[in-house]
């Protein structure tokens, strides 16, 4: 900067406090923001109009592909509704989660934001979403979580703007850990997961249901999480424990690494091995192998369910995308099929009208999961247990029971 | 001990403090920068005063760190530690004491200068490659323990429903009220490394970068003064983290760790090394192709990263700050910082 | 004494396999770093490239011809792209430690990034030479006999490589580099072609274990960052520029992530950089550094 124009800029304080007027001018043209309003305003919904979500999911790395199922399961169910819901035009905008909060909450942000959307869809990551509540409630807007388990989200002090439509982590392992309490495990069970917040609370779950039936829980072990390769030093450990069967919670990369070393250090003959459905879901089950046949795991939703329902989704969806949904898809069509009943019932979609709409939809029938409906903000569903099996060139997750209904562990 | 005079112990980087007047000119971009960044929130849609908030959120850690890297020379891969532990200690406080402003600020600024302290004074005892290994060792191992240590962190899922900060019993309800208070405590921040930089104390640090044995056959002991600068960046980074738990309202463990680090590394070195105000640029263009920019790149964002590393690394040998100060006749040492 | 020793042993078998792997992985990393005082963070890249290199050629389905195709191109796609990093790092021979780093830490981020459009984000799994594949029982408990393998070709490379350097002239070069490199150009030997050469053999190897971890590790986004950061912890506990010195570190990283977490089972996620702080505190230049590396 030359020394003229610092020079001009320093003694004209009063141009300054000139410019500041214009823009306190320009503030009050519409159309150029200003940041000094209230908290939400209402947006481009109103009356009639049309509607629009912000669908965050993640784009890149390590989680990307249950974005990329979560995106064909909200475009299958708004393309088969002429792209409306609620009878209202809908326009999405798509933002990228990335790996965790620090790009996740801004994506969170960019959609209420600038895009000024009326409701936020997806979220992947727990620590995300618990980000995401402040921001979309404080705004007025209603915040649909179609992943992320973490308790709190619906838990006992949650916000009453926020709703999900799939799982909550200590409810998908206390299906299992009720069943399991009800068979003969003499050795006990062995309890590992990586040592964070999901992990534990999928423990949590499963050890009070297993314990509440009787069960007896043989060790636990926590894997560091994101940098473990290896699992033989806990292998070893299980392997010495004497336990009759192992539970587990993985996704991702760790669930293939597993399995994998599960099987090839010779566990998986001696003691079987049980987990949350993420274990064999997706693209971790073609990776896998052959080292994951005979894995047991509960989850509400496998493409192997028999109802009408069901059969008429895998069709467009496998027909429309040339691959085979997972419950992640599954979880955000449903997200679309429930906004579009909650926004035809508010005429609305004003945060407050449209959770009080979603407390009154009673019972979703048609969903490919099967019928379910909202308890306290989060499905109530049946759980399957699933026996994974060769079936062709790949493998799927069959059902071998139905454990029965479970909603969110108090 | 005592150093002697500045002016026999500082490198010829260091000159005397120029007289009034001039420093008054020198000063003037400063402030006007400061007021047009106050101003912003006037005539910028909400989500452009987020961003930018953000921005000089990133722009004081990454400033902090330029104290090490730039003047004392010493290249941390675990400044963002110093970071998050601020982020925490602030974010914890709003939540189960109080979130009246300057509370949490202060309790960030403490909190770092602790954590700085307690691992500095054997960190800066190695050199080189090694200084680069210990305080990336040390990085990792502090996000280790915002993840293990749920009942304060709130492990994986980090701390959140932090509190708005509140001035007067009131809280910032709004994006630009929040944003002249992040502001406000950025400020503050840059105005304590500028005034360190710029103190007989900074020509020291310059010294010691320079030219370590010298200083230590002039009589100095480096050891006390990179601890020193180490403390002073740790408690500058605890502050961007307590404006960070504000801004954001949710700290976790990835605030802290690797990427952020070598995010903040890279801001330094696009802006130029040394100059405090050059790392804050660079700051912009990392949050702002990080943000904006990455998102619309299919979720390929991290590849224009990697170009923007290569590039800088070729293109701009001593940051965006170099290319203004490389013109003039006379400034071989492009380092010095404008007093 | 005996039953713990009885319990263990398995853990120490298997460290003994992971720090094979990572001795072919760092001493490629060790041997730029001590010779050209380049810290090369785009090592991990490349190991993450040969991952997918034997997911391309093998996949699920192995075969010995697949698997020792997929190691031979990996050799040479390596030493080229080392050959490319050292013409990329030359204008930056006088400059810090940091820009070096930067530079590759940007080419690890483009290499990444494109690996992952090419072979998309999900897990890919390699599987091991027939034969290979299975597991046997050693000491009571069932291992895989991969593993057992790969400890065979880690100690046969590792004496390759202390024959290449100890007895060859190349070798003799590359010693003379790491203790004083302006006195090997003043003999008028050109010292970029040694560095090329380098370059080009730490990267091939670094590839080549890229294939070789593949039926343990399969091929994913965010591998080639895990491995960089053992590689890194490798060579600074085992100093600088030296192959044993990597070989030591290498094994000691192995009983650490195997033994070391079974016996410390709580502090798992701590032991690997606690370790590292630990070495560096108390001994500065690694276990095995031949003089302190002051310079930045």
């Amino acid at each position: 900067m030359t020394e003229s124009r610092s020079t001009r800029i320093l003694f004209s304080r009063r141009s300054v406090l000139g410019m500041l007027g214009t823009a306190g001018v320009v503030a009050a043209v519409p159309g150029c923001g200003s940041s000094l309003g209230g908290g939400g305003d209402a947006g481009g919904g109103g009356q009639g109009g049309a509607v629009k979500v912000g669908l965050v999911i993640p784009q890149a790395g390590v989680y990307a592909p249950l974005g990329v199922d979560m995106q064909r399961g909200w475009e299958l169910y708004l393309n088969q509704h002429d792209g409306r819901l609620g009878d209202r035009e809908v326009t999405t905008v798509v933002a990228d989660e990335g790996e965790g909060p620090e790009s996740g909450v801004p994506a969170v942000q960019r959609v209420l934001q600038r895009d000024r959307v009326d409701v936020v869809v997806g979220i992947v990551n727990s620590a995300v979403a618990l980000g995401a509540v402040d921001a979309v409630t404080s705004a007025g807007k209603l915040l649909v979580v179609s992943n992320a388990g973490a308790g709190a989200l619906t838990g006992e002090n949650r916000n009453p703007l926020t709703w999900r439509t799939s799982f909550a982590n200590a409810q998908v392992s206390s299906a299992l850990g009720d069943h399991l309490a009800g068979q003969n495990l003499p050795g006990g069970v062995y309890l590992i997961a990586p040592d964070y917040a999901a992990g534990e609370e999928a423990l949590g779950g499963f050890r009070e249901a297993f314990e509440a039936g009787g069960g007896r829980i043989a060790g636990e072990a926590r894997t560091p999480f994101g940098t473990t390769q290896d699992f033989q030093p806990f292998l070893a450990g299980i392997r010495s424990s004497g336990a009759a069967a192992t539970f587990c919670f993985y996704a991702g990369g760790e669930a293939v690494s597993f399995v994998q070393q599960y099987d090839s250090f010779g566990l998986k003959q001696t003691i079987p091995l049980f987990g949350s459905g993420f274990l064999t879901e997706g693209g971790v089950l073609d990776a896998q192998g052959a080292a994951a046949t005979g894995v047991q795991t509960s989850l509400h939703y496998t493409t192997e369910l028999d109802n009408p329902a069901n059969t008429a989704f895998i069709d467009s969806y496998t027909a429309a995308n040339g691959a085979a949904p997972t419950v992640y898809s599954v979880q955000t069509y449903d997200a679309a099929a429930v906004l579009d009943r909650a926004i035809g019932q508010a005429g609305d979609v004003a945060g407050t009208a449209l959770s009080e709409a979603m407390g009154s939809l009673g019972t979703i029938e048609d969903s490919p999961r099967g019928p379910w409906t909202f308890d306290g903000q989060n499905p109530r569903q049946t759980y399957y247990l699933r026996e994974v099996r060769r079936q062709g060139q790949g493998y799927v997750n069959a059902v071998v029971a139905d454990l029965g209904e479970f909603a969110q562990p108090a | 001990m005592t150093p002697r005079t500045t002016a026999d112990a500082a490198p010829p980087s260091a000159t005397a403090a120029p007289e009034p007047p001039r420093r008054l000119l020198r000063a003037a971009p400063m402030a006007a920068t400061v007021v047009l960044l106050a101003a912003a929130p006037l005539f910028l849609a909400p989500y452009a005063t987020t961003t930018l908030s953000r921005i000089l959120v990133f722009a004081l850690l990454a400033a902090s760190l330029d104290l090490l890297v730039g003047i004392t020379g010493l290249p941390s891969l675990g400044h963002a530690a110093y970071f998050g532990v601020g982020a925490y200690a602030a974010g914890w406080i709003t939540i189960h004491l109080t979130p009246a402003v300057p509370v949490p600020l202060l309790a960030g600024a403490a909190f770092g200068g602790v954590a700085a302290a307690a691992t500095g004074w054997f960190a800066v005892r190695s050199a080189g490659v090694f200084f680069l290994m210990l305080t990336l060792a040390i990085g990792e191992i502090v996000r280790q323990v915002a993840q293990s240590w749920d009942s304060v962190t709130g492990g994986s899922n980090g701390l959140y429903g932090i509190d708005l900060p509140s001035v007067a019993g009131a809280p910032l309800g709004n994006v630009g009220l929040l944003h002249w208070y992040v502001l406000a405590g950025a400020v503050l921040g840059y105005a304590v490394l500028r005034a360190v930089a710029a103190s007989p104390f900074g020509a020291v640090l310059r010294g010691i970068r320079d030219n370590e044995p010298r200083m230590r056959a002039l009589g100095y002991r480096p050891y006390g003064y990179k601890l020193a600068a180490f403390v002073i960046a740790g408690s500058v980074a605890g502050v961007a983290g307590a404006l960070l738990a504000a801004q954001q309202r949710l700290v976790t463990p990835s605030d802290l760790g690797f990427t952020t680090a070598a995010l903040a590394l890279l801001a330094v070195v696009i802006g130029g090394a040394g100059t405090l105000w050059g790392p804050c640029l660079g700051a912009a263009v990392v949050v702002l192709v990080r943000d904006a920019l990455g998102p619309t790149l299919d979720g390929h964002g991290p590849l224009l990263l990697g170009v923007v590393f290569i590039a800088v690394v070729y293109l701009l040998p001593r940051g965006a700050a170099g290319v203004r100060l490389r013109r003039g006749p006379g400034r071989e040492q492009s380092e010095q910082e404008p007093t | 004494m005996l039953t713990w020793l009885d319990a263990n042993l398995v853990s120490i078998l298997n460290g003994l396999a992971i720090g094979s792997l990572l001795f072919i992985l760092a001493v490629g990393l060790s041997l730029v770093f001590g010779m050209m005082d380049v810290l090369n963070l785009a090592h991990g890249a490349l190991f993450l490239a040969g991952a997918y290199l034997g997911h391309l050629f093998v996949g699920q389905q192995a075969g010995w011809a697949s698997f020792a195709g997929a190691l031979g191109v990996a050799a040479v796609i390596g030493a080229l792209a080392g050959g490319g990093l050292s013409v990329m790092t030359e204008p930056l021979a006088h400059r810090s430690h940091l820009d070096q780093a930067l530079l590759t830490l940007g080419v690890a981020l483009v290499v990444a990034e494109l690996l992952s459009i090419a072979f998309g984000n999900d897990v890919q799994s390699v599987a091991a030479p027939p034969g290979l594949d299975g597991s046997t029982v050693v000491l009571g408990s069932t291992y895989p006999v991969y593993r057992l393998v790969l400890i065979g070709i880690g100690a046969l490379l590792a004496v390759a490589v202390h024959v290449v350097i100890e007895r060859t002239r190349l070798g003799l070069l590359v010693r003379a580099a790491v203790a004083d490199r302006e006195m090997v150009s003043a003999l008028g030997v050109d010292e970029r072609r040694v560095k090329a050469a380098v370059f080009g053999i730490g990267s091939a190897l670094a590839m080549v274990a890229g294939v070789l971890g593949g039926p343990i590790y399969g091929a994913r986004p965010g591998l080639d960052s895990t491995v960089l950061i053992l590689a890194l912890v490798v060579v600074v506990i085992g100093g600088l520029g030296s192959v044993r010195g990597a070989l030591i570190g290498a094994l000691v990283i192995g009983q650490v992530e195997s033994l070391g977490r079974v016996l410390l089972a709580d502090l798992a996620s701590f032991v690997l950089f606690g370790a590292l702080a630990l070495v560096l505190v108390l001994r500065p230049q690694g276990l095995f550094g031949a003089r302190a590396q002051a310079r930045t």
